[in-house]
């Protein structure tokens, strides 16, 4: 149970030369790796930071860079790819060894600069957005392809970048909680309770029970109605109409029941920084458990059917396979990595959330196929709906905090979101924020969504993109 | 799949939508300019068997070369700026802008400015206004519906 103990925030300083070696030590140490980011320095410098983890402890590596240079640590930590190609767009920082440094967010560049040369008998590229044929949000997607085969996919992000970090400096740390809501609606309560969370953290406050679990019960109403939204979409991948609309429809419940709740349909403006002011006598709690049992015992009806559908389970096993192995390397987190066989939720690690009894689980098989990502969402959804049981069984009360370790100038929140490990980090100045940086789970998961398409026919990738279902706002920012 | 199809039946007769009025139809694109996906889950709830907006002949479609209407969400990013300009220059005229939600109407914006490409009704003539954030998918419907309506009243 040491993990669900409060977990002290560790801050490493380091000199620029001392980067690498300090980076590669903690994850040797089986620190696992969650995130690296640049913030601006006074004039010259640009600052980085790293994260790292372990069942004890987070850590933050921070480094005052006035050469705006450092060594890479992309071929120890592959899973930091995307971090450093962001900082090197962002802050113009030169990590040394990451070659050939493709753009990410710099769409200034020719096409030759940010994909990656396929070369043989005919190869071609097949170039998809940022405009998609559905309602789906703006991306760029370029396959290099040989008949349908899929050799390789680059993904070009950030078409919705709107600068929310950058926007919400300077701000006070209670405002700022606006940006952390607006980067997704899907992720809403997750990213707000990170961002709460870390400024909990800085400001040495730790959350009573009445705002744990009030906190536990959005997030999980949030996993809740993604879910089912999922497994709805992932019908729709194959065309299977009559489980895209009954996994709709109750999606559609689960949101009229989230405006019940919580007066909104996505949860927004649900969280503030250190208070709750939600409460939900014993008739409100009483009513929402009865819904919630309804809905479980529909989704567990309709998820039967689902079993027998061949149309629909003919199309989903050994497709868009992500290996254990790959989703390890690449850092992959939530229901994916799960799938894949990796045994983590941030949810059992979690000591100013209310999960008492929480165990991650995965897939039987695990194959990190669409099929074992179909049925992790399945048995997620029932892990939600008896956490969800269990918190209803009394009357909600305000929350508030009490004062913990003591202040610093930097906190740290991490939560698990529909789709995976959020973390946020946030630099105060006092009461003002002075930076603030959110690794959602989908953009920890983009890379192996690329990973896992190659190989695959190039008709199958709806089906793969909505296993993973990620989010482009919430990686755009 | 015949539980699913009777489950489906049930919602549709507990639900029981207003039917019809018009005879008419208009085809839908979207295009998400810098939203926070907000807009878009309830803009495909709003075909959801709760609201149904194809039996109105309401249909979203794939290409803005088969679309009468441009649905618009999100910030105007200056990333999405060009590819939002492409999609309606596709589209064949008479056609309509449509800013669902807030962002697309300006209100309550957040973000850096140099990042944001100024307000819809600034890059394109916008001739529906969808309020919310996010619109809900009752109010998306009936503005959607309100649109056929006046068109079979001649207006």
């Amino acid at each position: 149970m040491s993990a669900r103990r409060a977990r002290p925030l560790i801050v490493t300083p380091v000199a620029a030369t001392s980067w690498r070696t300090a980076c590669v030590a903690a994850r040797g140490n089986g620190e696992r790796f969650e995130g690296l980011f640049a913030t601006a320095g006074d004039a010259e410098t640009v600052e980085l930071r790293a994260l790292f983890s372990s069942p004890a402890e987070t850590r933050l590596i921070v480094c005052e860079d006035r050469d705006r240079s450092v060594e890479t640590l992309v071929d120890a930590i592959p899973a930091a790819a995307w971090d450093e190609r962001e900082a090197h767009d962002l802050h113009g920082v030169r990590f040394v060894g990451h070659e050939p440094m493709r753009p990410l967010l710099d769409h200034n560049t020719p096409l030759a600069a940010w994909t990656v040369p396929t070369v043989g008998h005919d190869t071609h590229e097949v170039a998809v957005g940022p405009v998609h044929a559905g309602v789906i949000e703006s991306g760029h997607f370029r396959f290099h392809v040989v008949g349908e085969r899929v050799l390789h996919l680059d993904v070009r992000l950030f078409y919705k970048r709107r600068g929310l970090e950058a926007a919400a400096a300077g701000h006070p740390l209670e405002t700022s909680v606006a940006y952390a809501q607006r980067s997704c609606a899907a992720c809403a309560v997750t990213n707000s309770v990170a961002y709460a969370q870390a400024c909990e953290q800085a400001l040495g406050l730790a959350p009573d029970r009445e705002l744990s679990r009030s906190r536990t019960l959005l997030l999980e109403l949030e996993r809740v109605y993604n879910h089912l939204h999922d497994i709805s979409a992932i019908c729709a991948g194959v065309g299977f109409a009559a489980g895209t609309m009954a996994y709709a429809t109750m999606k559609e419940r689960a949101q009229r029941l989230n405006e019940r709740v919580a007066g909104h349909r996505f949860l927004f403006h649900t969280v503030r920084v250190a208070a709750s002011d939600q409460t939900l006598d014993a008739e409100a709690v009483a009513r929402a458990r009865g819904e919630l049992r309804e809905l479980r015992a529909e989704h567990a009806r309709a998820w039967r059917q689902l079993q027998f559908t061949a149309s629909l389970q003919a199309r989903l096993d050994g497709v868009g396979i992500l290996t254990r192995d790959d989703a390890s390397r690449l850092g992959a987190v939530g229901p994916v990595a799960r799938a894949a066989g990796i045994l983590r939720d941030l949810r059992s690690e979690s000591p100013h959330l209310w999960y008492p009894l929480f165990e991650p689980v995965t897939a039987p098989g695990a194959a990190g196929d669409v099929a074992s990502r179909t049925v992790q969402r399945a048995l997620e959804l029932d892990q939600s709906f008896m956490v969800l049981d269990q918190l209803l069984a009394a009357p909600l009360a305000p929350g508030r905090t009490q004062a913990t370790f003591g202040e610093a100038e930097f906190g740290v929140g991490r939560v698990e979101s529909p789709r995976g490990a959020t973390v946020c980090v946030i630099e105060r100045n006092g009461s003002r924020l002075r930076a603030m940086h959110l690794r959602t789970g989908s953009y920890a998961n983009w890379p192996a969504l690329a990973h896992a398409t190659a190989g695959n026919l190039l008709p199958e990738f709806p089906l793969i993109n909505k296993s993973f279902e990620l989010c482009y706002a919430c990686a755009d920012r | 799949m015949f539980v699913l199809l009777n489950q489906l039946r049930r919602v549709r007769r507990d639900i029981a939508a207003s039917p019809p009025v018009t005879r008419s139809s208009l085809a839908l694109r979207h295009v998400d300019a810098g939203s926070c996906n907000g807009c878009e889950h309830e803009l495909t709830a709003a075909a959801n068997p709760f609201y149904d907006l194809s039996q109105y002949g309401l249909s979203l479609v794939a290409s803005p070369r088969h679309a009468d209407v441009l649905l618009v969400t999100g910030a105007i990013t200056t990333r999405m700026h060009p590819a939002l300009l492409a999609a309606h220059g596709a589209m064949p005229e008479p056609r309509l802008v449509a800013a669902l939600g807030n962002c697309a109407l300006g209100r309550n914006l957040l973000g850096q400015p140099d990042q944001l490409a100024g307000v819809l009704e600034q890059i394109l003539p916008v001739d529906l206004r969808i309020p919310g954030c996010p619109p809900t998918p009752a109010a998306i419907a009936a503005a959607l519906i309100g649109v056929l309506e006046q068109r079979s009243r001649g207006g």
